[in-house]
């Protein structure tokens, strides 16, 4: 996204309890399931707080390294390089952690000592020990789906956190979503939400995950730039939620009830 | 020639009289999961199940043909109840098979709506018009469907006054849903209509008193015209405040001597041969529940099946100690094990209602497969350790070592994870006690062990699945269900479906069997997972006790050999006892039994740390 602001429909209180903690340099936890705009509320509260992000998205390779920084190579030997969150810390900046629990535990051990009230990362490799900037803010997301069976986050590591649980949008906040951020008619986006509040069902019994609001904006987009409605759904609803036949074939057949 | 005739007649006669267009014929079986998953879509409840629904005698109006040709008595009609929802078996009710295919997801998305059926009428046309409401495409579906079914109705004005009358009504109310609030009286049944959700057969008769069905609506019985067909299907009868079949007897009786008659009596109550013909021929069944079991039955169940209807043993059996705390001192060879086969359960494919959380658990467990990771700072590997070099190369008056020394490398390992699980259950005739009014225990502990072969099948962790019961310390029944070396499939899956309870819990002599069984497996963790409903008990002194020191003995050789044992029980009181068999953090109480077989796989990845 440009400069332009950022359009964020509030679900709850979510904005004023951001903007309290943010107040009180207390670091953020956001769940909720794939897609249902976590990553969208926190650049837009960025914007708010007029503060840079730093987005890392954590994978299970990602290291502790990764998010401090590291000696790199350069012409007159080696020279040390800030990881993103050794930056926020520095100049101040919401730190957001995607998808946390991806990364290995003892890499989200680094968070510690910012998350409470010292708010300090000492780096080991260069010996320094850096207080945090007055703006600087730890944000931390995770889905409390099906990787949470195995993944979670350590106790200790979750409780020093504001946590904010986000669900998918209610069905009349959803159409105003999709319709904003697709420029669809109200009307076919009405219809796109009552399919994707039909698909939400299935979810934990056909479906692992359920259809998001990202996935009907991205049918709401198609649909707008000429492809059969129809035809959308298929592509952008039935298609990625499942590749097992019977169910592709029973999602079909729920979106010929539909378009 | 008499019989030539009369086939061809019969033929002639039922092809005039038939109805159905065997050409479109689509079948209910291959649809059977798309149509579950179109069912909760619409808002179906999760657990409910799609089955094949019975004919059920409808009394209509026939045609001379039809009353000639003996068909157009029954009819499969769509209903459902809180388990599962019935669907005719074929439908060729539509000469296009693009129709009656269409049909079938129509009747899944009405009863969709329809959880609780109080008005066939009002409800079938409210359902109708909900559906309408979101779907805009669903409704020109349904006209199709609906102009369709019209046109095989019979025209209103060919039939007498009130019979065309609510033809008429009838046929508005398929067009025009929610026009029609009230059906005239008239003689019959009217013929069924394919698009409507019926009420279970025995819907009426859920009620206690078998009055006329004044309190059925507003309106009156003539407002339900298809519930006299139905009600004839099936009967619920009361008898509990019958006398029972038992004659009066004296108790001395019992014990006297007979003459051997030597007399050939030949059988004809060989029932349990036919009895899907049976029922087949039956038009009404009666179902009757005794409310004073046992009063009327006596069953000998202690004693032990004869030989020839009783699982293969395999071998001689085995002779395992006991403990006798009051001796202290271990009974060498004092209980037979007996392993046991069930040769002759059947393969089963996963059950149906097991289906979709079999194919959950699968798949989470499938990722829990160690992946390959890579192993930092090595002396070789298939790629440099950047970090490693960079570490040496700025810290390098701190090193002491020559970069020869160092490890630059990284390599990409292919870890295994050793780890082997055992399942033991408990097969004793306690778990025969009722769960609810539908399930027992042990189809609780059936379900749960099928479950959890299939999550740890995914993982391809090595697992084996083990029964026991007792009858004194002369036979320790253990079940086989599935070892360590047999790949998972339908026969093991048949063996586990197939367990039925029976005799005791010795349960010590279970446990040191499986500790050998497991003993052998070389794995790093060795997990024997005990599932139970309640204390060790035999006929004999096996109890209280007794009981519980000798199965505290077995744990602890078990955990002296390495072992990690852990119990999971439905037993209420387990607190009491559990703590010091299994150590406190050996044990889990489960207080909802109906969330076992969800629970035991979650149980299985904390136990083994992959929760984390």
């Amino acid at each position: 996204m440009n400069s332009s602001v950022l359009n964020y429909l509030p679900q709850g209180r979510e904005v004023e309890i951001f903007t309290h903690a943010a107040n009180n340099k207390l670091p953020v936890l956001i769940k909720g399931p794939t897609g249902c705009g976590k990553t969208r509320f926190v650049e837009h509260m960025a914007q708010q707080l007029d503060r840079r992000v730093y987005t890392v998205s954590c994978h299970d390779d990602l290291t502790a390294s990764d998010l401090v920084g590291r000696h790199l190579i350069g012409a007159d030997g080696t020279y040390w390089q800030d990881g993103p969150l050794t930056r926020a810390v520095r100049e101040g900046g919401i730190c957001y952690l995607d998808e946390v629990v991806e990364a290995r535990k003892d890499t989200t051990v680094v968070l510690h000592p910012l998350s409470d009230h010292r708010r300090i990362l000492p780096i080991e490799r260069t010996g320094e020990l850096i207080e945090a900037h007055p703006d600087f803010m730890l944000v931390i997301s995770y889905n409390p789906g099906y990787q949470n069976l195995m993944k979670g986050l350590k106790p200790s590591t979750r409780q020093r956190f504001v946590a904010l649980s986000f669900e998918y949008p209610s069905p009349e906040q959803e159409v105003v979503i999709v319709c904003q951020e697709s420029g669809l008619d109200k009307q076919t986006v009405q219809q796109l939400v009552k399919l994707g509040n039909d698909l939400r069902r299935l979810k934990d019994h056909d479906l692992e995950e359920a259809a998001s609001t990202r996935l009907l904006i991205y049918t709401a987009m198609m649909i707008r730039s000429g492809l059969p409605a129809a035809e959308a759904c298929r592509v952008c609803l039935a298609q990625p939620l499942s590749d097992d036949t019977e169910t592709l074939a029973a999602l079909e057949k729920l979106i010929s009830g539909h378009f | 020639m008499e019989e030539f005739v009369g086939e061809i007649w019969h033929k002639l006669i039922s092809r005039q009289a038939n109805t159905d267009f065997a050409n479109a014929t689509v079948q209910l079986d291959p649809l059977q999961s798309q149509l579950a998953t179109y069912y909760r879509a619409l808002g179906g409840a999760p657990g409910v199940s799609i089955d094949g629904a019975d004919e059920r005698v409808i009394r209509t109006h026939r045609r001379f043909a039809q009353k000639l040709a003996g068909s157009h008595l029954r009819f499969a009609v769509a209903w459902q109840d809180d388990r599962s929802l019935r669907l005719p078996v074929k439908l060729a009710f539509f000469e296009d098979p693009e129709l009656n295919l269409e049909l079938y997801y129509w009747l899944t998305a009405m009863a969709a709506r329809l959880p609780r059926m109080r008005h066939w009428l009002k409800d079938n046309q409210r359902a109708t018009l909900e559906l309408f409401e979101h779907r805009p495409k669903l409704q020109q579906a349904y006209q199709r469907l609906a102009e369709a079914c019209i046109a095989l109705r019979p025209d209103p004005s060919t039939l007498k006054d009130s019979l065309g009358e609510r033809e008429r009504l009838l046929q508005q109310a398929i067009l025009q849903p929610g026009t029609v609030d009230e059906l005239p009286g008239a003689k019959g049944a009217p013929n069924p209509i394919p698009l409507w959700i019926y009420p279970p057969p025995w819907q009426d008769l859920m009620v206690e008193t078998e009055d006329d069905l004044d309190d059925q609506g507003e309106g009156g019985p003539q407002e339900q015209p298809t519930v006299e067909g139905s009600r004839k299907q099936a009967k619920r009868f009361d008898d509990s405040k019958q006398t029972d079949g038992l004659m009066v007897f004296k108790l001395e009786a019992l014990f006297t001597w007979a003459e051997s008659v030597d007399l050939d009596r030949p059988q004809e109550e060989n029932l349990d041969e036919d009895l899907e013909g049976a029922a087949e021929d039956l038009d009404i069944i009666t179902l009757s529940k005794k409310r004073r079991a046992g009063s009327s039955n006596i069953k000998f169940d202690l004693d032990l099946p004869a030989p020839q209807n009783d699982d293969l043993p395999l071998g001689d059996g085995m002779k395992l100690p006991e403990w006798d705390y009051r001796k202290q001192i271990m009974l060498d060879d004092y209980c037979l094990l007996q392993p046991m086969l069930n040769d002759e359960a059947l393969p089963e494919p996963i059950p149906e209602e097991l289906r979709a959380q079999a194919k959950i658990l699968r798949h989470r467990f499938s990722q829990l497969r160690p992946n390959k990771t890579w192993q930092r700072k090595q002396p070789y590997g298939d790629e440099i350790d950047m970090d490693a070099w960079l570490e040496h190369l700025t810290q390098i008056q701190n090193t002491r070592q020559s970069p020869r020394h160092q490890n630059f490398y990284k390599h990409r390992n292919d870890p295994q994870r050793e780890l082997a699980c055992l399942l033991l259950s408990d097969l004793s005739l306690s778990t025969e006690a009722n769960l609810n009014d539908d399930k027992k225990v042990i189809d609780m502990i059936r379900e749960t062990m099928v479950l959890f072969a299939e999550a740890l099948s995914g993982s391809g962790d090595p697992f084996a699945i083990y029964g026991f019961s007792s009858i004194k310390n002369k036979q320790v029944r253990y079940q086989m269900l599935k070892n360590f070396n047999e790949p998972y499939g339908d026969e093991a899956r048949g063996r586990i479906l197939a367990v039925k309870p029976g005799f005791y819990t010795r349960i010590g002599a279970a446990i040191r069997q499986s500790t050998e069984i497991l003993k052998m497996q070389k794995a790093q963790q060795r997990l024997m997972l005990i599932l139970s409903d309640g204390k060790p008990n035999d006929i004999d002194r096996y109890e209280g006790r007794y009981g519980i020191e000798d199965t505290r003995r077995a744990i602890q050789e078990a955990k002296m050999a390495g072992l990690q044992p852990f119990c999971v029980t439905i037993d209420e009181q387990g607190n009491d006892y559990l703590p010091y068999l299994f150590g406190d953090q050996g044990y889990a109480v489960i207080n909802d039994v109906n969330r076992l077989p969800q629970m035991l796989p979650k149980l299985y990845l904390n136990l083994t740390g992959l929760a984390g």
